[in-house]
């Protein structure tokens, strides 16, 4: 019982586009444009080389300002001192500024009346061109009515408020900014703005200590010249400001702000409330996981110890479930989203919780907790290059950052730090980016505490000493120093300087090329651990062992690598009554197409290898054979009727086959052509089986398979009309007697097993399958390690990446055959499946075998057609033998009707090497259906010749370019050709 | 919390002990009733792992257990055996008003017998046990007499526990005998206990420590010189041979079974 999940062999590295997308926090492109649109799209986006001026007071800095619908935005050169993201809404005015001479510069005016000046230095066409984008845009915008959704989206944002409010705080603010309640009616008057928990059950915090009042006063002030939400600024004043930690009223929107997720929010306006609506009352997995932690979500918190608290974190953790069904809900974002709610709304929360689940922190959640995985090993990584010496002792004692550091990063220190000091580090987190918690957290953490840190034995005192450092977060940094100044460095703020002071050389780009070199190394270590779990947790192995049974897991992973099976359908939630108790675990399951797939990894009859040589190179081309046998397989496996088969139905199933002797394979072929389970193949069935056996031996050299097929349906239908008295006395055709067996209907009980055992034993070559080849034909191998993406690093493995791709060698191969073709080297074999015999002999049939009152009841004809078996071997025959194949059945047997056209099979044989090289499908799968319609048909064989010409003819035609010249002349003659006698 | 993890008393043996099992079935309060004999109704859910430590005393022998309370959601499954690796012990839990966690507390000493140190001592726990004893003021109050705990200290107290306010009645899901069953197969060390009013909790920890090889784990700590490596002898010393051998049996009749 397990999942299995390939999600992770899905991950690409983001393009240096998305990476410009991701660095600007713009939501992702709205997955409803078609692919016109999203060319469009492309296209209306460019950047270009520009300066950046506001007002008086600030520097100006050279960047990059980049326009991407609807967004448009700017960079400084440094990527950290400057930058904006601004909604093409919000922006009112452009104007080209008349200016000197080769000068090009325009200036946009925002809603509010804020000036941006910017100086394109780029060649005069660009600019033009960059202008005319923009110009373009703009109208877009304008067309779609965004600029009236504006002013009343601000409406919601508090620092609009802040900015056109005289005083700095207003009357009915406590000191911390929570709401003072309304005398009158004892609730909190209508605000339009949005607010969290905070303001009804006070932030967390002394309001002195962190100068709530100095804060919102600097932040006014910058707000008024820089912009505020959807067109905040951000200027080195900023950040600073965002360091020294954000005023308690302001935190939530500067956090959607500088997060990006105010863009989510403002592009989908009431899509929250519409996600809660629809998904009303419907449960899951994820909502009952999340019930369970409700109260368990920073339960000192007032607001989580009232109803208000608890429903509104059950709406926003349920949405976002609702919102990524496949990500669900995982333990720490319920501390998260808890954390966020104190200053935002359930709507902001929401999309933030989007963000830093989606974006900020990638993977952390998911189900296998790559990105946790991944960032850690990361983390260790950057604590070896940084700080080699704790590094090196930790080796030596044998402890693990990870136990200390793992729960850091997955809930942003909000449950490992005081919450006033964790929620500092979540300021900087927004602002600054993923790299804030290796930095400070965790480097810097290691870096202050190095030496005690040196002196720790076991993961025990490792994480006693965390502990206690982070109860020391509030102290005084430097208690007995005499400058009161220093002394009233708090040890967080020691916390922080050092992590941007001394580790700012830990830069985003760093933490991407670090995750990028350890990716494949985690992938690969999950998988094996999934691959342990899936394996360990088999009901049965069978007769496998532990290994094999994880070269069956493996062929089962490629192939759902190659074909995805399609999602779990979760079971109707009346499954879900937890009074019962045993729910139904989710189990991975695939489906048809995956599982031919999958058996063609391990059955050598289940794919088409065909051998190619042009003379450069040999290679195999292996392609998945479809016949209605491995249907046939696949529900035969399916012993719950699922319509998909799980891990364990495939290790039972290969368990089934693949031990077996003779007998046991004799039965197992049987029962598996036994449709109804009643021990008899009725007349269908025994053709059908008959074609499985074609199916099986399509590619095998020589006519000995083809020979004993074409015995084996005489026999079975000899034996199967001889002994239906005996054997079927309680069928419905009580009055059958020896001599008229024909009143059996194709669809009643005709063969037992007694007698198909008997009918193989008859003949060498199934003897020989069924004894030792069937069984062999299914072969576990070690496959060849997957291709992880991107499992390699720096420019030389991208670079073989980028060369190595399926498609390209797939064009190399295509290439080399065109040559190899062109200099008549181009030669394709198929591979046998068995591959038992090389030469072109055929064993002969055991007469011996049948007893002598078994003899007597065969007809002549059927002795005839056994001796005829064996007195024309070798005769040779042209490469195209389906002309051979295809005459009709000129001696089809009166008293055996059904099998007549068999009596054309032992025609088939002997075709000389070179013409087996090339010898294609059709000639057995047609011959095939030739049977089939003509047991149908009443032996309309002309009819059947035609249409089979036709297809070889187009068979021909479509491979014309496999051909030489010469090569189709000969093709062509041998399609006139006449067959020898 | 007990003592910090300053250093380790001469006298007094480690004992690294994990705890494991399927989400909200009591892991954390179960250590926590252990270590400073409390209850938290809200416990809020593991992240990864808490460590905390505290003292056993067995006859003249000082154990200092480590415990590794881990995650119980299943996604955080595979940082497990970042915790349980070089554990001399662990407590699987799991509610006895939830069937389905007994199955996930399984699939835990399946991979803990195969994954983990060989000669772990492994202790299956029924948490929760005060919800289904007859004197609980359930409604129903369906929950079979013989259900009742052997140990005479545990006052049961009615009310529901934290973690379960969605059961719909508080109803044992999980018979004794069916647990004990399976923990007598499988070679567990079992329990039903009730981290809420404290009952069974201490006899895990006491069994356990009766059970693990300390002679071993002594002469290993003896054995070397320093402190240095301590935790990575550990685990030699309890893989030497011959230490467990009702342990080992069990291991055999289990490798059978599957």
């Amino acid at each position: 019982m397990s999942t299995i999940s390939t999600a992770l062999r899905h991950f690409k590295e983001p393009t240096k586009e998305q990476l410009t997308e991701i660095f600007f926090s713009l939501p992702p492109l709205e997955p409803t444009g078609d692919a016109s649109a999203k060319e469009s799209h492309e296209s209306s986006k460019m950047d270009i080389n520009a300066v950046l001026s506001l007002g008086e007071t600030e520097d100006s800095y050279a960047g990059k300002l980049h326009i991407m619908p609807p967004y448009l935005a700017f960079s400084s050169l440094d990527k950290k001192s400057v930058r904006f993201t601004i909604p093409l809404s919000t922006i009112r005015r452009v104007e080209r500024l008349n200016a000197r001479a080769g000068v090009y510069a325009l200036s946009m005016s925002t809603w509010h009346g804020m000036k941006i000046i910017v100086q394109l230095t780029s060649l005069r066409p660009t600019a033009d061109l960059f202008c005319s984008l923009l110009r373009d845009a703009l109208k877009v915008e304008l067309q779609r009515g965004q600029m009236k959704l504006v002013k009343n989206f601000v409406k919601t944002c508090y620092s609009e408020v802040l900015v056109s409010e005289s005083s700095t705080s207003a009357d009915n603010e406590r000191e911390d900014g929570s709401l003072i309640p309304d005398e009158k009616d004892g609730t909190t008057q209508e605000v339009t703005y949005h607010g969290g928990l905070g303001l009804k059950f006070k932030f967390p915090g002394d309001p002195k200590k962190l100068r709530e009042a100095s804060k919102i006063k600097l932040w006014t002030t910058y707000l008024r010249t820089h912009g505020r939400n959807l067109t905040l600024l951000r200027y080195p004043q900023c950040t600073r400001l965002v360091q020294v930690g954000l005023p308690n009223r302001l935190r939530g929107e500067m956090w959607e702000t500088l997060s990006g997720s105010i863009y989510l929010r403002y592009a989908n306006p009431g899509y929250y409330d519409r996600l809660l609506e629809e998904h009303k009352g419907t449960t899951s997995t994820s909502t009952e996981d999340i019930e369970k932690d409700l109260h368990r979500s920073l339960p000192e918190y007032a607001g989580y110890q009232s109803p208000e608290g608890i429903d509104a974190l059950r709406r926003v953790l349920r949405a976002y479930t609702y919102m990524n069904p496949d990500l669900g809900y995982c333990q720490a974002m319920n501390i998260l989203a808890a954390a966020i709610l104190i200053y935002m709304s359930e709507e902001q929360a929401f999309w933030l919780l989007e963000v830093l689940c989606g974006r900020l922190l990638p993977g952390y959640y998911a189900p296998s907790m790559h990105g946790t995985l991944l960032d850690q090993r990361v983390f260790e990584s950057l604590v070896q290059k940084y700080l080699p010496i704790i590094h090196d002792h930790f080796q030596a004692v044998d402890v693990q950052l990870s136990v200390a550091s793992l729960p850091w990063f997955l809930s942003l220190y909000i449950n490992s730090m005081p919450m006033v000091f964790a929620f500092r580090i979540v300021d900087c987190f927004l602002c600054m980016g993923p790299k804030v918690l290796f930095q400070v957290g965790c480097v810097a953490i290691l870096k202050i505490n190095g030496e005690q840190l040196l002196q720790i034995q076991d993961d025990g005192q490792f994480l006693n000493l965390m502990r206690d450092y982070f109860a020391s977060l509030g102290d005084s940094a430097h208690p007995h120093s005499s400058d009161p100044r220093a002394r009233a460095i708090t040890v967080f703020q020691e916390l922080l300087l050092v992590s941007f002071r001394e580790f700012s050389v830990i830069t985003e780009d760093i933490i991407l090329a670090e995750r990028r070199r350890f990716r494949g190394e985690i992938i690969h270590s999950i998988e094996s651990f999934a691959k342990r779990g899936a394996i360990r947790n088999l009901k049965t192995l069978g007769r496998f062992n532990k290994e094999q049974a994880g070269l069956v897991y493996d062929a089962l992973y490629k192939a759902m690598c190659i074909i995805p099976p399609p999602p779990t359908v979760a079971p109707p939630p009346s499954l879900f009554t937890t009074g019962e108790g045993y729910e139904e675990k989710p189990e991975t399951r695939i489906g048809l197409r995956t599982f031919k797939q999958f058996l063609s990894e391990i059955a050598t009859w289940a794919r088409d290898e065909k051998i190619v040589m042009n003379g450069f190179q040999q290679r195999i081309d292996r392609e998945v054979a479809e016949h209605e046998f491995i249907d046939r397989l696949f529900y035969f496996w399916d012993v719950g009727c699922h319509g998909a088969l799980s891990f364990q139905d495939l290790v039972s199933g290969l368990d089934g086959v693949m031990f077996n002797d003779l007998m046991e394979n004799i039965e197992w072929f049987f029962n598996l052509h036994d449709k109804n389970k009643d021990g008899y193949l009725t007349k269908d069935e025994v053709l059908t089986l008959s074609e499985s056996f074609l199916f099986i031996f399509r590619y095998e050299v020589g006519d000995a398979y083809l020979g004993a097929v074409s015995r084996f349906m005489t026999n079975a239908f000899e034996y199967g009309d001889a002994l239906l008295p005996q054997n079927n006395k309680s069928s419905d055709a009580t009055d059958s007697r020896p001599t008229s067996p024909a009143p059996i209907a194709s669809n009643q009980p005709y063969l037992n097993l007694a007698t198909f055992r008997m009918v193989v034993l008859a003949d060498e070559v199934l003897e020989s399958f069924f004894e030792t080849d069937l069984s062999e034909s299914f072969k576990l191998h070690p496959l060849p390690e997957m291709e992880l993406p991107s499992s390699n690093s720096g420019i030389l493995g991208d670079l073989w990446s980028t060369i190595a791709t399926d498609s390209n060698k797939k064009m190399f191969n295509m290439f080399t055959d065109e040559i190899g073709k062109t200099i008549g080297k181009h030669q394709v074999v198929n591979k046998p499946s068995i591959g038992r015999y090389t030469k072109l002999e055929e064993p002969k049939a055991r007469e011996s075998l049948l007893t002598p009152t078994l003899r007597k009841s065969l007809s002549k004809m059927s002795l005839s057609s056994s001796g005829r078996t064996t007195s024309a071997p070798l005769s040779s025959s042209s490469t195209l033998s389906v002309n051979t194949t295809l005459e009709p059945p000129a001696k089809s047997l009166p008293n055996v009707p059904d099998s007549g056209s068999l009596s054309a099979m032992p025609m088939l044989q002997a075709v000389n090497a070179a013409a087996l090289m090339e010898r294609t499908p059709f000639a057995i799968d047609d011959a095939k259906d030739d049977e089939d319609d003509t047991d149908d048909e009443s032996l309309d064989g002309n009819n059947n010749d035609d249409q089979v010409m036709d297809e070889v003819d187009a068979f021909l035609e479509a491979h014309d370019s496999g051909l030489t010249d010469a090569d189709k002349a000969v093709a062509n003659d041998l399609l006139h050709a006449e067959p020898l006698k | 919390m007990a003592d910090s993890a300053s250093g380790t008393a001469d006298k007094s043996v480690q004992v690294k002990l994990v705890l494991l099992g399927e989400a909200a079935v009591g892991k954390s309060s179960v250590v926590l009733r252990f270590v400073s004999n409390e209850f938290q109704p809200n416990k809020e859910p593991t992240i990864g792992a808490a460590f905390l430590t505290q003292k056993c005393r067995l006859e003249d022998r000082i154990l200092r257990y480590e415990i590794w309370d881990t995650a119980g959601q299943e996604r955080f499954h595979s940082l497990a055996p970042m915790y349980y690796r070089n554990a001399q012990a662990a407590v699987v839990v799991y509610d006895v008003t939830k069937a389905s966690s007994l199955e996930k507390a399984k699939s835990w000493v399946k991979e803990l017998q195969r994954q983990a140190n060989p000669n772990i001592v492994i202790a299956l726990a029924g948490n929760k046990v005060d919800l289904v004893q007859s004197s609980a003021s359930s409604p129903s109050a369906a929950s079979p007499p013989e259900s009742e705990d052997e140990a005479d200290d545990a006052t049961a107290t009615p009310g529901e526990t934290a973690g379960s306010p969605s059961e719909p009645e508080s109803l044992r899901q999980v018979p004794r005998e069916e647990a004990q069953a399976y923990a007598t197969e499988a070679g567990l060390l079992f329990f039903e206990t009730s981290a809420k009013t404290g009952e069974g909790i201490v006899d895990i920890f006491t069994e356990i420590a009766k059970k693990i090889p300390i002679e071993h784990i002594l002469a290993a700590t003896r054995g070397t010189s320093g402190r240095p490596g301590a935790s990575g002898s550990r685990v030699e010393a309890t893989r030497q041979p011959g230490v467990n051998l009702e342990e080992d049996a069990t291991k055999g009749k289990d490798a059978c079974n599957c």
